[in-house]
This record gives C-alpha cells, structure tokens and sequence, in this order.
C-alpha cells in the first residue's frame, strides 16, 4: 500500500529524487547515443547505416510520452452532485429527470457550440426531427419511399410501424449509420450527413439489439461511452454512478458477456443517456424487457417530456398510447399517418362511437333514423347497439332524454373510442389494400 | 480525429483483456525461444536421426549464434506474418458484423478515429512484443551461442518492423473493404505471395516494400545493404493503404 500510494504522490521527496534521476539516465544516456552516433563513422556502426540507429534511438523514446498524451491524460473537473436515490416505483423516472437537471445546472459538456446555425430556422424553432421526402434503397428493395416528417423539440414522439416498415432504416440515418439515397435528414436544424460528430454529440442512440464489448463490466462501458462525448474526470464519474443507478446496474461487477438480455436491454437506455442528449432516439426499447422492467423505461420516458426530445419506434402500441404526445405510422416506407394520437383516433372518418345497451334495442335504433348528429349504426354481438357519430356532445346529450322518453332502460352508454390499434391495422392493411 | 484518444485506450485495453494479447507476442516470443534452441541442437537432432542409406549424408553446419538470428528472422518474416494476416482480417469488419460499431460510431467518434486508433494500437502491441522477443532471443542466443552479432539482428528486426508496418496497413485497408474476415485473411495472404514473388526479383527488391526482408537479411549478414527505398516506399505504401481504409470506411454504411 504504501508502494501504491508512493507512486501515486509526486510530491514526495524520495519519489521526485528517483524520478529526476531516472529522466537525467534516460537524457544522458539519449545525448551520449546521439553525439557518438553523430561521431561515427557508418562504416564503424552495426548494419552500416547512422540514419537506422537514430530512427531507432528516436522512436523508442516517442513510445512512453505518445502513450501518456494519448491515453494518459484526464481533465480535473468540479464533481456534480450525486442523483438522488431510492426504491420503489418512479426511482427510475426520478433518477433520468435528474440526469438532465443536474446536467442543466452545471456546463453541458456536449452542446455543440462548433455547429452553424441551424438552417433555414431560427434557433431554438428547429424542429428535433425533420426528414423531406427521405428514400433510402437496397439494391432494388425501397427500404423508405420519400419519407416526410417532423417533430418538435422537447416531444415524445411515437414511431410505429410493422416489420420491414422501415423504423429501423429511418433510425440508423438518424443516427449517422447511414445516408439517405435521397431526400433530407435533419436532426436539431442541422443535416446529420454534413454536421457529423456536431450532431452526433447531441444524440443519444440505442438500437433495437445493442450490441456491447463482451469483456468490458457495465461501469467500464459507461466510462468508455462517456469518453467519447469528451467526458472526463470527476464529471464522468458522477455520470456513470447516476447511470448505473438508473440501470439498475449498480454493483454488477461480471462482465457484459454474462448478462441477461434484458441487463443489456437497460445499459442500452444508459449509456443512450450519458450525453444527456437534446435527441433520445430509442429503436424498440423494450422489446427485451420483462413487466417491471419495461414499466421503469416507459416511466422514463415519460420524465425525459419538455427536458429532451424522444424518438421512440415500437410495435407495442400500448406503450406509445401510454407515454407519447403524437405519432407517426409508417408502412412501405411511407408515412400512412402523423398526428397526435387524440387526434389520430378521432381522425378516421372524422367519427366517435358511443356503446349503448338498453332492453330494447331495435326500438331504439328505429327511434334514430334521422337523428342529425347520427351517422351509423350497428347491431353488436352482445346485444347492445354501436353508434357512429360526428357530434359527440349532441349525442351524449339527447340521447339519455330519447331512451327516456321510449321508456327503456338505460344500462349502458359509453363512448367507444377507438383504440390505437384499431387505427394501426386500419391504416396498414388500408395502405396493402 | 474526434474520439481517437478515448478510442485507443479502448483498443489496447481489449488488446489486454482478451486473445489477441496472445497471438503476435506468443508466435513472436515463439520464434524468440525457439530459434537459437533449434539452432543449438540441431548437432543433436542430427546425429538422432541414426545412419543414413548408403550414399546419403546430412552435413549440419555448427552452429552459431548468426544462424540463430537467421532463424529468428526467417520465423518473424513467416510465420509471424502468417499469424498476422490471420489474426487481422476481421480488425475493422468484426466490429461492424457483431454490431459493436454502431453503438461507439452513433457517439461523436469519427470513422477516421475508428480506423486509426485499431491500426496504432496494433502497431503498439507488435512494437513491443518485436522489442521482447528480440532481447528473449539474443539473451538465449547469447546463453547458448554467444552474444555474436547482436546489434545487427536488432537493426534487421528494425527493418523487419517496417515490413510488419506494410502488412498491417494492408490488412486495415482489406478489413475496412471487405466484410468478411476470412475474405480479408484470403486476401492479405495473396498480397504476402505477391510481396514474396516481387521480392524475387532486383528491380522490385530493390524499391518496394518487397524489398524489405530480403534487406534486413542484408542489414544481419553484414552486408552493404539498400534498404532506404524500400523502407521508404514501404512506409509510403502504409499511408496510401490507412487512407484509403479512412475514406472506404466513412462511406460505409454501419
């Protein structure tokens, strides 16, 4: 120990003493081997060649300082205050609001000051996502077929899409994996062809399978992921217990190869994080996760709302009827749908659909023919009727008087909205039809 | 070169923490041990193999510590390139097949970062492992056979660590092309057999990077050797190869 702590003081005396003793050999020894290969004759030197042996004596002594400048180095900075912790539901939620407020209260260290305005907007009025007319083609396969969309910056915005839609595709040149055949991908204002690691260091990325360095252990992954944001020191310490915190992660010491898919699952969410980046793009996030798990990345999400902009493709359309503020459907590469998704469901025919349930049900019916507010209706297989309406309120008010004055019994009369999912399918086999 | 110093660090320390740590330094420390040992009781071996048919005779030449640094050459120009045509085919692509380069290359790190900091941490890891090897098998040569001409298979290695310099920029550049490992190792193996056949003759011996071998034989038997021109265009030819791995591997889709 006390060796350990000897070498890690430069202030002691005994270690200065040894170490100005060791740099005057290396120089001495450095000197003499230059002056008398400079002396000599190449006819007295061993292969005959000066010029091999000075190359020689030169490039040894690059090794050490090369390797420390490189590899060596790490910046002292101020430690941030660890992220508050504990049990229970919404600790997950609490830990990622966190992330981003005590990266908000200190210098961000991945704002991108060496970017350009961004273009043809205003800053701060770009949008986080815009893609114009995007294609993107596989030998002959159209992956995506003039892809348009936007979505505005603080948002979290639901990607749906069956398989081979082209979700993924879309994320991947998003995240600079990959160009567009044509058309324009932009991300925070800036093309993420042209801006490159600018945009890339305000992206935080997770693919639908991650895939890590087998021999690396979680905090190892965390510190490398941090480091390639610029991240150092104490601010990257702090960084990567918060995140392993988050993760769930804290105190796993085996190495990445041993985990569990869903363990991988949620380093994928961590280190997607480490930037506290401005765009969260998620391919499939919880595609791997058990309940609890994917309740705690939905939980998530829903804190990153008005801190960061989320990007978040799925085929769970719970969950993006559970955390997002709009969506887009894809299919074919083309987008069969963006909106809200209040908006989305009320979209399809422009129509509501109310359930009634009284003990006469063909009486009522032959009492609606007529009604203005009225559009469809239908016999359901449990007996009660299905209405389609384009004026809710009026439906929802005269209808209760109507089955009064029939003298039914009211048991049910409940707005049957449509589900997501309705409008999924609906769109999808629309669009093959 | 944005991430290159947080990448390498990265690289050398996969270097140490899986098996690639074992394959040049253990076929270099091979050739190291082995050679002078060989050479020492070949005698021996010799004399083992028992009478010969009549009219057949094996002369074995005595050995000396010059034959052993021969050996020792032969080896890190054979079999030590063998290992590292193999072992590199896959530096660049098995990143992106296993998919671990999506993950670093969506972060600010660029590709030329990507390429370069494989290709220098490699070089790294052979720098080092030549410098072992050679003193192991000049002190076992030494303990055997005497010291003999030590300062002349150092500078041979010298000139041999440029030839490895060549063979690893081609197998970035082959590795950053092709996606398949084993099309890359394929590959790399044909351009060793294009070196060794160029090799054969003056005018390509004498100005390209072929030349590099047959010159550190030279540069160890004492001979007027010419290996600054292929010194230098082997360095030119490592160049050309890392930049053009850069440029085909930021065009490559990840």
């Amino acid at each position: 120990m006390r060796l350990i702590a000897a070498s890690d003081s430069l202030g002691s005396p005994l270690v200065v003493a040894l170490l100005a003793v060791l740099a005057l050999v290396e120089l001495g020894l450095l000197a003499w081997a230059l002056i008398d290969l400079a002396k000599r004759p190449a006819q007295r030197v061993a292969g005959g060649s000066r010029l091999l042996w000075l190359l020689l004596c030169l490039l040894v002594q690059l090794i050490g300082p090369a390797l420390y400048l490189v590899v060596g180095r790490v910046d002292a900075a101020p430690a941030e205050a660890p992220l508050p912790r504990g049990p229970g539901g919404g600790h997950v939620a609490r830990a990622a609001a966190a992330l981003y407020d005590a990266t908000s209260a200190s210098a961000h260290p991945t704002k991108a000051d060496a970017l350009p305005e961004p273009s043809g907007n205003a800053e701060g009025s770009a949008p986080a996502v815009e893609l114009v007319a995007v294609s993107k083609v596989f030998r002959t396969a159209a992956a995506l077929d003039g892809l348009s969309l936007s979505v505005p910056e603080g948002s979290v915005f639901g990607f749906l899409g069956p398989n081979g839609a082209g979700k993924t595709t879309t994320l991947r040149i998003l995240a600079g994996l990959a160009c567009p055949t044509s058309g324009a991908a932009r991300v925070l204002g800036h093309d993420v062809a042209g801006a490159g690691g600018d945009v890339r260091a305000l992206v935080g990325f997770l693919p639908d399978v991650p895939a890590f360095y087998k021999w690396m252990t979680a905090p190892q992954y965390l510190r490398f992921a941090g480091s390639l944001f610029g991240l150092r020191g104490d601010v990257l310490e702090a960084r990567v217990a918060a995140l392993l915190d988050l993760a769930g992660l804290s105190g796993v010491g085996t190495r990445i190869g041993g985990f569990s898919r869903g363990m991988k699952q949620r380093l994928g969410v961590a280190q997607a994080l480490v930037n506290a980046p401005r765009l969260l793009l998620l391919d499939e996030p919880t595609s791997a996760l058990d309940p609890i798990g994917r309740r705690e990345v939905l939980e998530m999400v829903a804190a990153l709302r008005g801190r960061t902009t989320v990007f978040f493709s799925t085929h769970i359309l719970a969950d993006v009827e559970r955390v997002c503020d709009s969506v887009a459907i894809i299919d074919h590469g083309r987008v069969a749908a963006h909106a809200p998704i209040d908006e989305l469901r009320l979209r399809r025919g422009g129509m509501s659909r109310l359930a009634v349930d009284v003990d006469e049900p063909q009486r009522l019916a032959a009492a609606l023919e007529g009604a203005a507010w009225l559009r469809s209706t239908e016999f359901a297989e449990d007996g009660g009727l299905r209405l389609a309406t384009d004026d809710l309120e009026a439906a929802q008010r005269e209808l209760p008087a109507l089955v009064a004055r029939l003298g039914l019994a009211l048991r049910r009369l409940e707005s049957d909205e449509l589900s997501l999912e309705d409008v999924f399918i609906e769109l999808v086999e629309g669009e093959r039809r | 070169m944005r991430g290159f110093g947080a990448f390498l660090g990265k690289e050398l320390r996969e270097t140490v923490h899986t098996w690639r740590i074992w394959v040049l330094p253990a076929f270099i420390l091979f050739a190291a041990l082995s050679s002078p040992i060989i050479t020492y009781l070949m005698p021996t071996l010799a004399d083992r193999l028992g009478s010969m048919p009549q009219g057949f005779a094996i002369s074995v030449p005595d050995p000396t510590a010059l034959a052993a640094y021969v050996e020792y050459l032969h080896n890190l120009g054979e079999l030590v390139m063998f290992a590292l045509v193999i072992a590199y085919g896959g530096i660049v692509s098995s990143e992106v097949r296993s998919g671990t380069a999506a993950l670093a290359l969506a972060k600010p790190l660029s590709r030329g970062a990507f390429v370069l900091a494989k290709w220098l941490s490699q070089l790294l890891v052979i720098a080092v492992a030549a410098v072992v090897g050679t003193a192991v098998c000049v002190a076992v040569t030494a303990a055997l056979l005497g010291l003999g001409p030590a300062p002349e298979a150092v500078a041979a290695v010298a000139v041999w660590f440029v030839y490895a310099i060549v063979i690893l920029s081609v197998m970035i550049l082959l590795s950053a092309v092709l996606p398949a490992p084993a099309a890359a190792a394929g590959a790399g193996i044909g351009v060793y057999a294009a070196f060794a056949i160029l090799a054969q003759f003056e005018a390509t011996s004498r100005i390209t990077p072929a030349g590099l071998m047959p010159s550190a034989q030279a540069v160890l038997n004492g001979e007027p050797a010419r290996w600054q021109a292929p010194v230098v265009t082997g360095i030119a030819v490592s160049a050309a190869c890392l930049a053009a791995a850069v440029w085909r591997f930021s065009r490559r889709e990840i």
